[in-house]
């Protein structure tokens, strides 16, 4: 009452209206923080602009974040994406040195809060045997491991609804929703009402969505794990909503994890797909997270024997274990493959997927550039020797001188996506579209096309035309039985990070039934030419000097565009394309805290990385079809 | 003179002490005391009842729940005199808990115009635009490219017929100096603050070559009128009185306590 009496009262009182007072005189034209900072910087460009955004990010209100140290409201997520400096639990300071332009909270609704309300609520919960030592707690990460998995033994033996307070649950999410409305700020910064959805396989594989809500109307609770671990419920309680207004996607991630579940072709229950799953899944699950912390799912050396960057950020075994992950049905480029051979012999195609990429922390902080890398894990990832970069001051009793457990995590993950003006609309919509593309967490750029009468590169309307003439990445080209279609790739570097080396086309087909993959390189930096057997660069030279972490001064190219035709085109068959772009080499992170803590970078994990992008594919259709 | 005398009396310090241990021990016993059960009790009791069911306890009702509540307070009496309050957390939590929001809830004096005005005076920052550039910017790969197409630019060549494609924009309007370092890298916006405005100038440097810059207006800091943002003014007003009051709060109560701090 008394807020109200003051709001109408005051621009009177200040001299603001005449007698007549208008309504816009009185309401206030901005009420959030961030328009005052940064107004009218981008504008609406039919063009469309690149904006850089993360959908992956935990709060204290995520179980596991929150045991683990991660004690960054949701409040302070959205400050920290907007450019301000927030404390992380081991006392030191967080900031980026870009903001995000986009950006999405989304903790667990498995359990949500209720780990936070065991440690600093007065409710039952935290009289609750799980809870037992939360209160007591340091920063040593062992105790904080042992509750976190006394948690999840309770939480996954049956009774777990015994601790799911529906009371903490519903505050948690009203905040959520309340903190992400109140940040989003079209035309500067966009929000999205988020969460996670953590289905889980028979042996704890891992199909985990991230659902992105387009507008400010959320659900009164999110649909839980607790709810089904079979997405296909997901999907129903999403058409369900849609059906209400309630309009939302889910992007699947961590489909390394999955033991080839994320992508099997059969579905939750063992039946076959058929065209109703393949309608369904396609029409809530539109883009993927091709990369993050725990993992790049782009491919695996065992799927894609011929691509020599096909490693990067792949982890071989299932978490803190040493079991082999099982790589098919696990990993992208093999999924997009059964997509389109489902498409060929049975006329659908349940994994046609736009690409997104997203870091996956649990510090409410997205990752930045390699060399200010937090890790993810709250306390227990806070520094070198935590995160296995730094030798340990007492080796491990095996004597192996480095803990082991986070040292192949990748400081990775972030969404680009092509949207008229920074909204929540415009930015959805591009999600939908999949004119998206994910990096490893630099913000190269890429524009992709393909038609059958594309602009010349050297053409003043080039992205005008190319738009009019041409589909973007995400989009399907019918084929002309005799023109084969053009590409135009056009990649530029993130200016605060290392320049471009080569482009690359990844293209998928299926030729007589059978699968088949090639990486063509179709840019080369520094004058090298493309050698049309191998179909690959010549070697720029670029290094990087591990002492300081310096790199090859005059090596690389800030942009990469060319136009460029299939030379193994063939008009009868179903086939994919997406864009590779990768950076001269530079530092990983682990060489950076070797660098800051004065010893060697560790022997046994890549002291350098290649940057990279990936754009959505372009699905080229036969005319039959 | 006269009263000197008498406190030096050692009988009267005896019944003094005595009298002060006689209250102590009523009043702290450790003994098991007395549950009084009265109508005020029941009455109470009564309310409750009402209030979470609808209903008028009859008179059997309220000897249940009187006999429920009887069994509780005899437990919590008992574990307050066994001291199972002391080194709780969770007690503890909760007493700091409510002590806090007694702290923050203490009435404040509703905020006259002329706080929120002087609050918002204090805090202008918060509601300042930085400043902003608009410009056109025409890119090359090459310093000696940059400075050779500015020559010709002075000489008279349309600005239209210089400069190399690239991905970035051929105009930008309104950008601060953090929107110009994400754009065109760190350093980007010392480096802009140089050139002279409304004149093509340059070559500066950016994460991707050199750009000659044509500055078509510097937007100054500006500042968000108070009648603009009077609901966000306001907020943040009260969140700082709120801070303000626990801190001084807290701050009190320190000074009313002797805090010993022990060196090992």
């Amino acid at each position: 009452m008394y807020r109200l009496k003051v709001l109408f009262l005051l621009p009177c009182l200040l001299g603001a209206c005449s007698e007549t007072a208008n309504e816009t005189s009185i309401t206030p034209q901005s009420s959030t923080a961030s328009s005052v900072t940064s107004a009218i910087s981008n504008e609406f460009n039919e063009n469309r602009n690149a904006y850089f955004g993360e959908l992956h990010v935990h709060s204290m209100y995520s179980y596991d974040a929150f045991i683990l140290g991660g004690i960054a409201s949701p409040e302070e997520a959205y400050q920290f994406a907007k450019g301000n400096a927030i404390t992380h639990a081991a006392g030191f300071e967080m900031q980026l040195n870009q903001p995000f332009d986009f950006y999405a909270v989304t903790d667990h609704a498995y359990f949500l809060g209720v780990m936070r309300e065991m440690a600093m609520g007065d409710s039952e919960l935290s009289q609750h045997p799980v809870a037992e030592g939360i209160d007591e707690i340091g920063d040593d990460p062992i105790p904080r491991r042992q509750i976190f998995f006394n948690f999840t033994d309770f939480a996954n033996s049956g009774n777990g609804s015994e601790i799911m307070d529906m009371d903490v649950v519903t505050s948690a999410w009203n905040d959520i929703v309340d903190t992400a409305n109140r940040h989003n700020d079209p035309g500067n910064f966009t929000t999205f009402v988020a969460y996670e959805y953590t289905g889980t396989g028979p042996n704890r594989e891992m199909l985990h969505r991230n659902v992105i809500f387009r507008d400010d109307n959320a659900p009164d609770l999110p649909f839980s794990r607790l709810d089904s671990d079979d997405p296909a419920d997901l999907w129903d309680w999403m058409d369900n909503n849609r059906s209400m207004g309630i309009e939302s996607l889910a992007i699947p991630h961590n489909s390394n994890y999955s033991e080839g579940l994320m992508f099997d072709l059969v579905d939750y229950n063992g039946n076959p797909l058929d065209s109703a799953y393949a309608d369904q899944r396609m029409r809530n699950e539109p883009i993927v997270e091709i990369t993050q912390v725990k993992g790049t799912s782009e491919t695996h050396p065992a799927l894609s024997p011929n691509d020599e960057w096909a490693s990067f950020g792949v982890l071989y075994t299932r978490i803190g274990t040493d079991v082999l992950i099982q790589p098919e049905g696990a990993y992208l480029r093999d999924a997009l493959l059964n997509g389109i051979r489902l498409q060929e012999e049975q006329g659908f195609n349940p994994f046609k997927y736009g690409i997104s990429g997203s870091s996956d922390t649990h510090n409410g902080t997205a990752v930045g550039p390699e060399e200010n890398f937090y890790g993810v894990s709250g306390l227990l990832d806070s520094d070198g020797q935590r995160r296995g970069a730094v030798p340990l001051d007492t080796p491990n009793p095996d004597g192996s001188l480095y803990f082991d457990r986070y040292a192949r995590f990748g400081a990775s993950g972030m969404t680009g996506v092509w949207a008229e003006e920074n909204t929540r609309e415009a930015i959805y919509d591009a999600f939908r579209r999949k004119e998206t593309f994910g990096t490893s967490g630099t913000r190269m750029k890429v524009r992709f096309f393909a038609g059958h009468d594309l602009p010349e590169l050297d053409d003043d309307e080039l992205i005008s035309k190319a738009y009019a003439t041409g589909v973007t990445m995400g989009g399907d080209l019918i084929a002309e039985a005799d023109d084969a279609p053009a590409f135009i790739a056009w990649a530029a570097k993130d200016p605060n990070s290392a320049p471009l080396q080569r482009l690359q086309i990844i293209k998928g087909w299926v030729e007589n039934g059978e699968m088949h993959e090639q990486v063509y390189d179709i840019a080369c930096s520094d004058g090298n030419a493309v050698n049309p057997t191998t179909n690959r660069c010549g070697d720029n030279g670029a290094s990087v000097n591990l002492d300081d972490c310096s790199i090859s001064p005059d090596l690389g190219a800030t942009e990469l565009r060319v136009k460029w035709t299939d030379p193994d085109y063939n008009p009868a068959n179903n086939a994919f394309y997406y864009v590779r772009a990768l950076e001269n080499p530079s530092c990983r992170w682990s060489t950076w805290d070797a660098i800051r803590a004065g010893v060697e970078p560790r022997p046994d994990v890549p002291a350098t990385i290649q940057e990279r992008l990936w754009s959505s594919p372009i699905w080229i259709i036969p005319e039959s079809n | 003179m006269a009263s000197g005398g008498i406190l030096k009396q050692p009988l009267l310090w005896f019944a003094i002490i005595g009298l002060l241990l006689f209250i102590a021990d009523s009043q702290l016993s450790n003994n098991r005391s007395e549950i009084i059960i009265d109508a005020a009790l029941r009455d109470r009791l009564g309310t409750l009842w009402t209030t979470q069911t609808g209903l008028i306890a009859s008179e059997a009702e309220l000897d249940a729940l009187t006999e429920s509540w009887l069994r509780e307070e005899v437990m919590y009496q008992e574990a307050l005199r066994l001291g199972l309050d002391q080194e709780d957390s969770i007690v503890r939590r909760r007493l700091v808990q409510k002590l806090g929001f007694i702290a923050e809830s203490e009435p404040l004096p509703d905020p006259e115009i002329a706080d929120l005005e002087y609050f918002y005076q204090e805090n202008i920052e918060d509601y300042t635009l930085p400043l902003r550039y608009s410009f056109q910017q025409k890119y090359f790969q090459a310093m000696d490219a940059a400075e050779n197409a500015l020559a010709q630019i002075i000489g008279g060549m349309p600005a239209e017929n210089v400069g190399e494609t690239s991905m970035l924009n051929q105009s930008y309007a309104y950008r601060s100096a953090l929107d110009l370092n994400a754009t065109f890298g760190a350093g980007f916006a010392d480096r802009i603050a140089n050139l002279s405005n409304g004149i093509w100038d340059g070559p500066i440097q950016s994460g991707f070559g050199y750009h000659l810059i044509f500055i078509s207006a510097i937007h100054p800091e500006q500042v968000t009128p108070l009648q603009a943002i009077p609901e966000q003014v306001l907020q943040d007003f009260q969140r700082a009185r709120q801070l303000q009051a626990r801190d001084s709060y807290i701050d009190n109560l320190l000074d009313e306590y002797e805090i010993i701090m022990e060196t090992q």
